[in-house]
C-alpha cells in the first residue's frame, strides 16, 4: 500500500511537472506573440540626411496623436518610439533589435535609406517583427531573391515600378523622343540604370544618353553638352538637391532647356537653393503639401504647423515620405483593430485585410497576398497608377495638375 | 571650339576655389611646417557664417567680413589649441590627428546647428550667365580665379615689402634664429593661422552663390587643395596659384572627354605620378637643412 501511495506521489509529481513546464512554455509563447503598443523608428535623426528623420517624426507623430484623441487602437494608447541611426546600417539594425526585443514594440517604420533597410531583412525575420518602410524605395527590400518575406512592408514607392512612371512620363512629353539618364554615383543612381533602360526598351526606343556625377559635383557642364550634341530633349534624372542645384546652373550656363523629369530624390528644398531655375521641373512622388489640398490634408497640415512651427508647406521638405508615413501609422492602426490584439502574427495578417482611403492613396485593400501561381506578395501599399507627378512652380512643388505643365 | 572654352571657363572657376584653399595652405607651412589639415572647414565656416548672418538681417556687404573675420578667429584658435601644442619639430605629427579631429567637431556641430542642407548666399553676379556662343559663364565664377591670382600677387608684395610679411619669411627660413632675431615666432604663426582662415573664407564665401553654403561643402575641396599645394611645391605661393588652376581645368577635361565619373581617380593618378617626378613640387625647391 505504501509502494503504491509512493508510486501515485511520483506520478502525481511528475503529472504536475508536466502539466507546470507545458503552462510556462504556453506563457513563454503567449508573452512572444504579446506585443507592446509602441510603433518603434529607426531614423537619420543626425548626420547630413537628417531632415529625411525629421519629416518621418512629423507625419507619424501627428497621425499617432490623431489616433490617440480617437480613443487610441485597442483602448491603448500608441506610442512612437524614434531612435537615431545617422543613416548606417549597422546602427539601424542596432536599433531593430531594441525595438524588437527590448522595447517589444508591435511595429517597426524605416527611414529613409534602401541600404538600411536591407541590412534590416535577417534580424526583421529573426524577431518576426513587422516592419513598414515609408520612404526607402530600393526593389530589393521588399522583393528577396532568397526566402519568403513575410515581415517587411511599404506605404513608399518601389525602385523597379518608378522607372517605367518616368520613361512613360517623359515620353509623353518628349518631341523627338530622345531620351536620357542623368544619375549619381551611388547604389540608388546605378541601381536605377538597368530599370530605365528595360522601361525604355519596353517602349521601343535606347536611351540616347547616359550620364552619371559625383557626389558634391559644383559643374554638369561636360555631361550636357554631350547630350546636348546628341540632341536630347528630355532628361530624366536620379539625383538629389544639392547636385540638382548644379544641374540647373549648368543647363542656365549652357543656355539648354531640356524637359527633366526626375525621381523623387528632388525635394521642395530645391525651390529654395535654385529659385526660378526650378520652374517646369517635374519630380515623381505621392504626395504634395502645396497646392490645393483636401480638406482632411489641410487639417493635417495645421496640425503639422501648430507641433512644429511650420511656416508654410514649403518646411515639409519631403512631401511624399512625410505623408507616406502619416498614412502608414493608418494603415498599421487599421491592421491592429482587425488582429483584435497586440500580436504580430496577427497584425501581418490583418495587414491584407486593410481598407483605409489615405492622404497618397485609397488603400483597397493595403496588401495583397499572392495571386494563385504568383511568386511574391504585394507589399507594396502604393501602386504605380497612384504614383503622381509633381512640378516646380513660383518656387514650390505641386501637383502637375495644378500648375501650367500639366500634360 | 564651344567645349574648350565651356571646359576652360569652368575650370578656371573650380580652379580658383582650390587655389584660394591652397593659399591658405602656403600661409600655414610656411610659418610652422604644420597645416590645419581640415581648413577646408574654416573654408566652410565663412560661407556659412555669411549666409548666417544675412540670415537675421546683417546686410551683405556686412556680413561678409564678418564671416571672413569667424574664419580668421578659428583658423587663430586651430593654431593655439591643435597645432601649436602638437608641433615640436619635423618629426611632429600630432597636430595632423588634432587639426582632422577638430574638423570632423567643426562639421557636426554645424550639421547638427545649421543643418545638414545648403543655402544659398545671393550675389549680384550670379543671376544670369555670361554667354560665350553654346558655352557660358557666371560673372560670380570669373571673380573666384580673378580675386585668386590678385591675392596671390598681394602675397607677395606683402611677403617682400612689408615688416610682417619680411618677419614671416623671417620664421618661415628658420625659426630659431629669427626669434633670437627679436621676432615673436609664436605670434607670426598665429597671424599667419588667421591670415589662411580668413583667405579661406573669401573663397567659401566666393563659391556660394553659384553652389550653395552647406556644412559639408569644405571636405572634399580641402583635401584636394592640400594634395595641389603639395604638388605646386607648397612653399611657392605663386606655384600653388597656377597648379591649382590648371589642375581645374584638367578636371574639367576628363570629365569631357575621358570619364566624368573617373574624374578623381584620373585627376589624383596624375598628381601622384607629377609628385613621383617632382618630389619637392612643380615649383618648390629643395629643402636643405644643416646639421
Amino acid at each position: 500500500m505504501a509502494d503504491r501511495k509512493v508510486v501515485s506521489l511520483k506520478a502525481a509529481s511528475a503529472a504536475a511537472l508536466l502539466a507546470s513546464g507545458l503552462m510556462l512554455a504556453g506563457a513563454s509563447v503567449a508573452n512572444a506573440q504579446k506585443a507592446e503598443p509602441c510603433i518603434g523608428a529607426s531614423l537619420e535623426l543626425t548626420g547630413p540626411l537628417a531632415h529625411t528623420g525629421k519629416q518621418i517624426v512629423m507625419g507619424a507623430e501627428v497621425a499617432i496623436d490623431e489616433i490617440n484623441a480617437a480613443g487610441g487602437v485597442l483602448g491603448q494608447k500608441l506610442k512612437f518610439l524614434a531612435y537615431d541611426d545617422q543613416g548606417e546600417p549597422s546602427r539601424a539594425v542596432d536599433n531593430g533589435r531594441r525595438i524588437g526585443e527590448k522595447d517589444n514594440c508591435i511595429v517597426m517604420i524605416g527611414g529613409f535609406r534602401t541600404p538600411n533597410a536591407i541590412a534590416l531583412r535577417e534580424p526583421i525575420a529573426d524577431m518576426g517583427l513587422p516592419w513598414v518602410g515609408v520612404i526607402s524605395a530600393g526593389t530589393s527590400v521588399i522583393e528577396w531573391d532568397k526566402g519568403e518575406n513575410k515581415w517587411m512592408f511599404r506605404v513608399s514607392m518601389k525602385d523597379r515600378w518608378v522607372a517605367p512612371f518616368l520613361v512613360d512620363e517623359a515620353l509623353a512629353r518628349s518631341k523627338d523622343k530622345k531620351l536620357a539618364l542623368v544619375y549619381e554615383a551611388t547604389a540608388w543612381g546605378q541601381g536605377a540604370v538597368p530599370d530605365v533602360e528595360a522601361a525604355a526598351k519596353a517602349k521601343g526606343i535606347t536611351l540616347v544618353g547616359k550620364e552619371t556625377f559625383n557626389i558634391a559635383d559644383q559643374d554638369m557642364s561636360a555631361q550636357l553638352i554631350r547630350l546636348r550634341d546628341a540632341g536630347v530633349d528630355t532628361i530624366i534624372t536620379y539625383m538629389v538637391d544639392r547636385e540638382a542645384t548644379q544641374l540647373l546652373r549648368s543647363m542656365e550656363r549652357l543656355g539648354y532647356k531640356p524637359t527633366i523629369i526626375s525621381a523623387w530624390g528632388i525635394s521642395s528644398q530645391l525651390g529654395k537653393t535654385a529659385g526660378n531655375l526650378t520652374d517646369g521641373i517635374l519630380v515623381a512622388g505621392t504626395f504634395a503639401w502645396n497646392g490645393n489640398l483636401s480638406p482632411r490634408a489641410q487639417k493635417v497640415y495645421e496640425a503639422m504647423k501648430a507641433k512644429y512651427s511650420l511656416t508654410s508647406p514649403n518646411d515639409i521638405l519631403l512631401p511624399s515620405g512625410n505623408a507616406n508615413a502619416y498614412d502608414a501609422i493608418y494603415i498599421i492602426a487599421e491592421a491592429l483593430k482587425i488582429a483584435g490584439a497586440f500580436d504580430r502574427e496577427k497584425m501581418v495578417n490583418a495587414f491584407y485585410k486593410v481598407k483605409y482611403e489615405g492622404l497618397t492613396a485609397n488603400f483597397d485593400p493595403a496588401f495583397e497576398k499572392a495571386a494563385a501561381g504568383a511568386k511574391t506578395e504585394r507589399h507594396d501599399a502604393i501602386k504605380p497608377t497612384q504614383y503622381r507627378m509633381l512640378a516646380f512652380h513660383e518656387n514650390v512643388l505641386k501637383p502637375v495638375e495644378q500648375t501650367p505643365y500639366k500634360r | 571650339m564651344e567645349q574648350v572654352i565651356q571646359f576652360i571657363l569652368s575650370g578656371l572657376s573650380q580652379g580658383g576655389v582650390y587655389a584660394l584653399v591652397a593659399i591658405g595652405f602656403y600661409m600655414m607651412w610656411s610659418a610652422t611646417h604644420a597645416a590645419n589639415f581640415t581648413h577646408g572647414d574654416v573654408f566652410m565656416l565663412g560661407a556659412v557664417s555669411t549666409v548666417v548672418f544675412g540670415e537675421i538681417g546683417v546686410p551683405l556687404i556686412l556680413a561678409m567680413p564678418l564671416g571672413i573675420a569667424v574664419s580668421a578667429v578659428a583658423g587663430a584658435l586651430i593654431e593655439r589649441i591643435a597645432v601649436r601644442p602638437f608641433n615640436h619639430g619635423p618629426s611632429s605629427i600630432g597636430w595632423m590627428l588634432t587639426t582632422i579631429a577638430i574638423g570632423l567637431m567643426l562639421e557636426s556641430a554645424l550639421t547638427a546647428t545649421y543643418g545638414p542642407l545648403g543655402r544659398p548666399l545671393y550675389s549680384p553676379f550670379a543671376q544670369s550667365p555670361i554667354r560665350i556662343g553654346g558655352s557660358g559663364i557666371y560673372a560670380q565664377e570669373l571673380l573666384i580665379p580673378a580675386v585668386a591670382i590678385g591675392l596671390m600677387v598681394l602675397l607677395e608684395l606683402f611677403y617682400r615689402h612689408t615688416i610682417l610679411g619680411r618677419a614671416m619669411l623671417a620664421v618661415a627660413a628658420n625659426p630659431t634664429a629669427a626669434g633670437l632675431m627679436g621676432i615673436n615666432v609664436s605670434r607670426i604663426a598665429l597671424i599667419a593661422y588667421a591670415m589662411a582662415g580668413a583667405v579661406g573664407a573669401l573663397g567659401g564665401i566666393l563659391l556660394a552663390p553659384v553652389s550653395e553654403a552647406s556644412s559639408s561643402m569644405g571636405a572634399l575641396i580641402g583635401l584636394k587643395a592640400f594634395v595641389v599645394a603639395i604638388v605646386a611645391g607648397i612653399s611657392n605661393a605663386r606655384g600653388v596659384v597656377i597648379v591649382s588652376l590648371g589642375y581645374g581645368i584638367l578636371e574639367k577635361f576628363i570629365e569631357g572627354y575621358i570619364s566624368t565619373a573617373a574624374r578623381n581617380s584620373i585627376g589624383f593618378g596624375i598628381l601622384i605620378l607629377l609628385l613621383l617626378a617632382f618630389p619637392n613640387g612643380i615649383f618648390g625647391k629643395r629643402e636643405v637643412s644643416k646639421v
